[in-house]
């Protein structure tokens, strides 16, 4: 079991390719993951999809949008091994958690209920600028925890 | 004048030495870069997956296509011009990395392949909605569209895994940002 852990034995350390891989996977998954949750936001904004609801689109998009997220965070999960500690005293990746904590319990109560009832306009746009700006606040802090 | 002194010029240049240099800049350009993917990427995949009949089967293609390409053309547009700006300000490192080079002649077959499948596909998805089943065209289009696309973010991330042969021949004009393969490397090499 801490054979597992020790970042010195991951395999993902030890190898050329499969670091680059795991990225890979992570990044394909999570443009899966918030390119359909941008779609149903953006309908929600009246800035496209004109002629679907949001509620249609979004039917349409979750199962697309649970797959990624579940292979994305399991890629994560991967990466985040090959150097835990460093990722865990890391300010921008402390971010990253909580904000994708955040993002994935509003992304099935709030934003989903809004997407499928007949909210006004307003509250619409409200929901659905939360949603993007804090899906899109993930991916830059996946990037500075690089730099930081 | 040698490739290699053309874009050590570029890469001189008081515009990409402070994109470089910027502590701040740099990554808010490569977090653009990734939004679009997540973004825009994400649009491109589920235009594809729409065209295999896999997912959206309740909105016709031409929904799909037509509403998702205005987002995708302007999504293009600002993730071309951040790699512009990543890329130039390394170009001295990348202009003959395998990676960098197989992903720009595969954003080139990306060109290729909206002149080759516009008439038949993208530009006439009122007759593919009429049709029966997915013509293979477009399904073509569509598996073709994925390999290009899974294969330009993969070989952009392979780009800075890169290792050359030989030391660099001038010493290095920038430093490199921590990045976590170094990190590890050092971190293995240690617990050794």
């Amino acid at each position: 079991m801490m054979l597992a852990f020790d970042p010195a034995s991951n395999p993902l350390n030890n190898n050329e390719w499969s670091f680059p891989l795991a990225e890979c996977i992570h990044i394909a998954t999570f443009a899966m993951a918030i390119g359909t949750i941008a779609t149903v936001d953006l309908c929600m904004m009246g800035l496209g999809f004109r002629k679907q609801t949001p509620a249609q689109l979004l039917k349409e998009t979750s199962l697309w949008t649970l797959a990624g997220l579940i292979i994305t965070i399991s890629a994560g999960l991967v990466i985040f091994s090959t150097d835990p500690v460093r990722y865990y005293y890391n300010w921008s990746f402390r971010y990253k958690v909580i904000a994708l904590v955040l993002a994935i319990v509003y992304n099935y109560t709030i934003h989903r209920k809004v997407a499928v009832s007949d909210s006004p306009p307003v509250v619409r746009k409200m929901a659905a600028l939360v949603s993007l700006a804090l899906w899109v606040s993930i991916v830059f802090s996946g990037i500075f925890y690089a730099f930081t | 004048m040698s490739f290699h002194d053309i874009f050590q010029a570029v890469q001189d240049t008081e515009f990409f030495t402070a994109m470089r240099e910027s502590a701040l800049v740099y990554p808010i350009v490569l977090s653009l870069h990734l939004t679009c993917i997540a973004i825009f990427g994400g649009m491109i995949l589920m235009t594809d997956l729409r065209l295999l009949g896999w997912a959206f089967q309740s909105v016709p293609v031409s929904d799909v296509v037509k509403q998702f390409r205005p987002f995708k053309t302007v999504g293009l547009i600002v993730m071309v011009s951040c790699g512009i700006l990543l890329g130039g300000a390394k170009i001295v490192d990348y202009y003959d990395n395998p990676y960098f080079l197989i992903k720009m002649t595969l954003l080139l077959l990306v060109a290729v392949h909206a002149w080759v499948f516009h008439r038949d596909v993208y530009g006439n998805t009122q007759v593919i909605d009429r049709a029966p089943a997915i013509p293979a065209k477009a399904k073509a289009a569509a598996y073709l569209s994925l390999f290009l696309w899974l294969g330009i973010m993969s070989m952009g991330r392979w780009i800075a895994y890169y290792e050359r042969p030989e030391p660099h021949p001038l010493p290095r004009s920038h430093a490199l940002p921590v990045i976590p393969e170094l990190h590890r490397q050092d971190y293995a090499r240690a617990q050794r």
